[in-house]
């Protein structure tokens, strides 16, 4: 919250010049560029999203339940991963391009990965798992007697799909379009790689370029008040969309087998979808590192940065778990007015994308303990501003299935506060801590732009050397600290899927 | 005819049939009752027919149009075939015009409208097409369901279940309303239920289903008095099973003797399926009993009574006469029929 | 996935006591050892590691090294004050450099036997600063698309016949700032401003971040010339030999400003704790073995006089040079970056 306060003070009393400085000159453009890279890749992630959803959910072929899972793992490449190795993949002269002219022509070209369209491509890619999970998840709940009594008043099997498969599913799939923009929005590595002019980067070069922070800050407010714009008007549509389901008795979709030639059809398209995604990328990084091994270009300061993400990582992890128990506990609690004020001013670390919420810390830390500026704590504690609502959102749904009469029925036989938490709360919520524990870990491994403005000398992250690496097109030189984040990443991401499975 | 089965049979995995030798058929306006306990077969059979199950074996004709058969399957959309299901399954995203006007394809948006204006009237929901099915009550969602499976003009409607998520009044109402607006518009209509009375009282032929067999396809009146096996003479009504034995020509039975049938064929060890309105208390009965339960039931009164043989048989009395427990009666056998069945088949 | 989440619970205890290990572990808040420096860089770190590898070798003191941008690490000294923990400030601008003085962030120490290496052009007037390495800016062509005396100067790639044929470092570059601010010193700021309207609409989508993915657009022959630092040419040639690009000297005639001239430089910041260490970097640094590094390495042009350029180059002193001074590029900046904001340079 105070950063916020921050960033808004030194946004405000900015000299008018430098308003009307950027408002003619780059503000228009940055929303433009940011409203349709988050444009295109909402419709993106929605084509892509809902039609492996529905594949996957609907269909049975071979294979088709390792499908289902293998679509959430493009979420353990962090985007400034994926985007370098699309710099690499889609670069003219590419064996991709080689293939494509083969198909197309030898005048054909691929699209640059250093265009907007490339941005958006890569963008795409990483995040259509959100809208996939939300939607397959949605596609295997759905009550199909509804898809059903559309078919026997005479629908087709595609009028069906669109006026009520579809719009049945809604509200999931807005919640997962929300959950990609956000993160597009908010992304800095691809769009730093590739040189989109975004917000989140703008305010990276302001920062980095000008020697002074108004403009980073102004633009940072303006960046801020879309986002809550963007927040907000997610809550109203989600609430007005709320659908009820009639009654309580539903069948489950029951996948339906389908004819060879279709399975094939299917397969290769989420083939191709995959290999985009993430089989290529890792192959490429697999390489990549195997070839650094063998020239032994990998030298004993990687063990160090290693150390310096791992360290901080886990150092941020333990510190946000801690804090987000007291919040975590409020937010379950009666709500009053104190708790929510508590509560949403962590979350507002949520909002501030990664260059913003550096910005913020950066400007706090200066003003009340500039002592910290230049050491690793300034860096832990931006990572801390910024997961701390992960942290929260992960414990206050484990402290949600805790019932107050729980709580009362051991307080009723004697047990104190303090016991109390020890003895019933904690055991209850341990797994909910370690997962908040473990996603609060990777996010910190992944980040990027706090840990490149921030970092004292000789605390180069894994996430650092991975993009200074990959912005020199050193690509055997990124790919091993960009492959430990992933193999660290994917149990995780698959520990989502565990429970999401459960959820269901 | 409107529709047609023959020797139907589903399978949901291999070897394992959900519903086998199904045979019926519907002629233009009738109305049947698909019957039997729940997980018999009963449901997979209207999913057949509507096309939501391929068959294994068997045919299915509509309107002499084979839909259905080993190598032939008609989707579902194709069949003009409308369909009331269980929970109604209203889309909650429509209104209630838009869910009854979702099947109409033909004509002009004027014409839609005036034909969803007069299926909603048909269905007494005037005045309620804007609300979302959300906003309506129990009653409300089945006639939207019903107007919406109508309103295409199919050949054959489906029904199933649709008066299990009512409460009972509310069922018995709407029985009735159903039952009027099926005969003003001569559909043709399939009804599962597991309620006999439902059954019995609305459709004009019923099939009673068992562990995936056909047990019986006949009129109500038949189906009640002359049950083809033990399993439906309980289903479709509360029945007693004596045991007696055939010795010349009649049946021994510790109510009485009675006549055997001319189409009996099995053992002489059999069961007699009694009635309990076929047995009346009264002063110069066959028999003798104790009176052990009482039900009253509004228009007549049950009652348990104990045989000497040690059976349980029951017996539907006026409800203003009035018996004690634990006294002894004399009981009259008012059989115009019997039903035996053989004991060691059963 | 749950025996492994379940043992993972089990390890709960033992994990936070890890988590609180790890803590103690990793704040070892920065040591001020003795033998340590720490530089800031703004140079790629391939440019400058291996002349701190060789000094570390030489000497054997660490060096520690953060790299950004070099407007950011002057804002970070700015900002750590006398808190700093930098020793030495090393950046591809001189100009950046100059501010650093003009903001007291750096230290004039006068450095022993100077005189002899580095000449005063390249020097700040107190000493504050050192420059290192030379770098010009050129024209990079594809020789199969380009005939060399169509360019005559920079500014000719503001024509419009060169639509859609060229490619230029975005706005963030330090040598387009430097290379915009000697323009605009010399010939003012309308014949600046069309000429980089010009660069604009030329360049197009063809706006890059790396020097060195403008000579491979020009190589691959995707764009028929690019503004690049010379030094970029020259390696891209060592790797890939075959490769059809030249550099073209531009501004040579009587009339012309002559070559846009940069130096990276050093600078021992105000506030180091080594001022000994940071001294004897600073002296390898502009002595023949550090020269000959960038000379050999980078294929800069090396500032001490007494160390050859690499045999593939011009000689510094054969052709001429835009007559700005290096120190005079600081305050020539926020007016060019203003200009190039204006006329919306990506």
């Amino acid at each position: 919250m105070l950063p916020l306060v921050y960033v808004t003070v030194a946004a405000v009393t900015t000299d008018l010049a430098v308003w009307r400085r950027l408002w003619t000159t780059r503000i228009p453009e940055l929303l433009l560029n940011t409203l349709a890279l988050s444009t295109g890749v909402a419709v993106i992630d929605l084509l892509l999203g809902v039609s492996l959803a529905w594949i996957v959910t609907r269909y049975r072929f071979p294979g088709s339940r390792t499908w289902e899972w293998v679509f959430i793992l493009p979420l353990s490449i962090p985007s400034y991963v994926l985007a370098y190795t699309y710099t690499h993949l889609l670069k003219r002269g590419s064996t991709l391009e080689l293939l494509w002219q083969s198909v197309a022509g030898p005048e054909a070209t691929l699209v640059s990965p250093f265009s907007f369209a490339g941005a958006m491509l890569v963008l795409a890619l990483n995040t259509f798992p959100f809208v996939y999970l939300l939607a397959r998840s949605a596609f295997k709940n759905v009550n199909v007697s509804f898809e059903e009594a559309a078919l026997t008043t005479g629908a087709s099997r595609m009028t069906t799909f669109f006026r009520v498969s579809l719009p049945l599913i809604r509200p999931s799939l807005i919640a997962g379009l929300f959950l990609a923009t956000l993160y597009v929005a908010s992304d800095f590595g691809a769009v730093s790689l590739l040189r989109v002019q975004t917000f989140t980067y703008a305010v990276y070069q302001q920062m980095t370029g000008r020697f002074d922070n108004d403009a980073a800050a102004c633009l940072s407010l303006v960046l801020v008040i879309c986002a809550c714009i963007f927040l907000f008007g997610e809550r109203r549509f989600r609430r007005q969309s709320r659908f009820y389901q009639t009654t309580g008795r539903y069948r489950h979709p029951v996948p339906r087998p389908c004819t060879p030639l279709a399975a094939l059809l299917m397969t290769g398209y989420l083939l191709i979808v995959f290999m985009a995604a993430f089989g290529l990328p890792g192959a490429l990084l697999v390489q990549w590192t195997t070839e650094a091994l063998v020239a032994g270009t990998l030298s004993s300061a990687f063990v160090g940065y290693v150390w310096n993400s791992v360290s901080l990582s886990g150092l941020t992890a333990t510190a946000a778990i801690v804090c987000s128990i007291p919040l975590a506990y409020v937010a379950s609690g009666r709500r009053t007015w104190a708790s929510t004020v508590c509560v949403q001013g962590a979350y507002t670390g949520y909002v501030l994308p990664g260059p913003v919420a550096a910005l913020a810390v950066l400007v706090v830390v200066l003003q009340l303990i500039p002592q910290l500026y230049g050491t690793r704590l300034i860096l832990l504690l931006a990572y801390l501003v910024h997961f701390l609502p992960v942290a929260v959102q992960g414990m206050e749904a484990t402290l949600q299935q805790i019932t107050p009469n729980l709580e009362e029925a051991a307080r009723s036989l004697g047990a104190r506060p303090v016991r109390n938490f020890v003895s019933v709360t904690l055991p209850l919520v341990r797994g909910g801590l370690l997962s908040a524990w473990i996603l609060v870990f990777v996010q910190c491994m992944k980040e990027l732009p706090a840990s490149l403005l921030l970092r004292p000398p000789g605390a180069d992250t894994l996430a650092v050397r991975i993009w200074l690496e990959a912005s020199e097109e050193l690509y055997q030189l990124a790919a091993p600290p960009a492959l430990l984040i992933v193999v660290m990443t994917i149990p995780v991401v698959l520990l989502l899927m565990y429970h999401d499975r459960h959820a269901l | 005819m409107i529709l047609e089965l023959h020797n139907v049979a589903c399978t949901y995995e291999a070897g394992c049939s959900a519903i086998e030798g199904i045979s019926f058929s519907a002629r233009k306006g009738d109305i049947i009752g698909l019957l039997g306990p729940s997980g018999c077969g009963k449901t997979t059979t209207l999913r057949a027919i509507a096309g939501f199950e391929p068959v294994s074996a068997g045919e299915i004709r509509i309107q002499g149009q084979p839909v259905a058969a080993v190598d032939r399957h008609i989707p579902p959309e194709q069949r003009q075939v409308g369909m009331v299901f269980q929970d109604y399954a209203l889309f909650p995203h429509l209104t209630v015009q838009e869910n009854v006007g979702f099947g109409l394809r033909h004509g002009s948006a004027s014409e839609r409208r005036c034909h969803i204006a007069d299926m909603l009237a048909l269905t007494g929901l005037s005045g309620l097409d804007q609300r979302y099915p959300h906003a309506l009550s129990g009653g409300q969602q089945q006639r939207v369901a019903l107007a919406r499976a109508l309103a295409p003009k199919p050949v054959l409607l489906l029904l199933d279940e649709p008066f299990s998520n009512l409460d009972p009044d509310m069922t018995y109402r709407m029985r009735e309303e159903l039952l009027h607006l099926l005969k003003t518009t001569c559909t043709t209509a399939i009804l599962v239920t597991h309620d006999h009375e439902e059954a019995l009282g609305m459709a004009d032929a019923v099939a009673v289903l068992y562990r995936g067999q056909l047990e019986q396809f006949a009129s109500p009146e038949i189906m009640y008095h002359l049950p083809a096996s033990p399993f439906v003479a309980r289903f479709v009504g509360q029945a007693d099973f004596i045991p007696g034995t055939i010795h010349e020509a009649a049946v021994k039975t510790p109510v009485g003797n009675f006549p055997v049938p001319q189409d009996y064929r099995g053992g002489p060890e059999v069961v007699v399926m009694i009635r309990p309105d076929d047995i009346q208390i009264g002063e110069n009965g066959s028999c003798t009993g104790t009176i052990q339960s009482r039900q009253f039931r509004g228009s007549e009164t049950r009652y348990g009574i104990r045989l000497p043989s040690g059976d349980l048989i029951h017996s539907s009395a006026s409800s203003t006469q009035r018996f004690p427990l634990h006294t002894r009666v004399t009981l009259h056998l008012k059989a115009t029929h019997t039903v035996l069945f053989d004991r060691n088949t059963d | 996935m749950k025996r492994w989440i379940r043992a993972c619970r089990r390890g709960i205890p033992a994990s936070v006591v890890a988590c609180v290990l790890v803590a103690i572990l990793a704040v070892p808040a920065v040591s001020h050892a003795e033998d340590r420096l720490v530089v800031y860089s703004g140079r790629a770190e391939r440019f400058i590691q291996p002349a701190l590898d060789a000094f570390q070798a030489e000497s054997g003191m660490t060096v520690q090294l953060l790299t950004a941008d070099s407007t950011a690490l002057i804002n970070r000294l700015r900002l750590e004050g006398a808190r700093t923990s930098a020793d030495v400030l090393i950046t591809n601008d001189a100009g950046t450099l100059e501010r650093a003085r003009e903001l007291h962030l750096l230290r004039a120490t006068p450095i022993p036997d100077l005189e002899d290496t580095i000449p005063d052009q390249f020097r700040a007037p107190d000493d504050s600063w050192i420059g290192l390495s030379g770098r010009i800016w050129v024209v990079v062509y594809n020789t199969t698309m380009v005939n060399p005396d169509a360019i005559s100067s920079i500014l000719d790639l503001g024509d419009p016949r060169w639509e859609g044929r060229i490619a230029i470092p975005n706005a963030g570059s330090v040598y387009l700032q430097t290379g915009v601010s000697v323009i605009r010193e010399i010939n003012g700021d309308e014949v600046t401003i069309r000429f980089l309207q010009g660069l604009k609409k030329n360049a197009g989508s063809f706006v890059y971040g790396k020097n060195r993915q403008i000579v491979a657009a020009v190589a691959r022959g995707e764009v028929a010339a690019g503004l690049v630092n010379h030094y970029y040419i020259s390696r891209h040639l060592a790797k890939h030999p075959e490769a059809p690009i030249a550099m073209q000297l531009t501004d040579q005639g009587d009339e012309g400003m002559g070559m846009i001239l940069n130096a990276a430089g050093v600078g021992i910041t105000a506030h180091t704790k080594h001022l000994a260490h940071a001294q004897a970097l600073v002296r390898f640094l502009v002595a023949s073995k550090g020269q000959r590094l960038f000379a050999h390495e980078n294929k800069e042009y090396p500032l001490n006089p007494r160390v050859p350029a690499a045999s593939e180059l011009l000689p510094l002193h054969r052709f001429r040079v835009a007559s700005v001074p290096l120190s005079h590029l600081a305050q020539l900046r926020d007016p060019t970056m203003t200009v190039i904001e204006d006329v919306g340079l990506r």
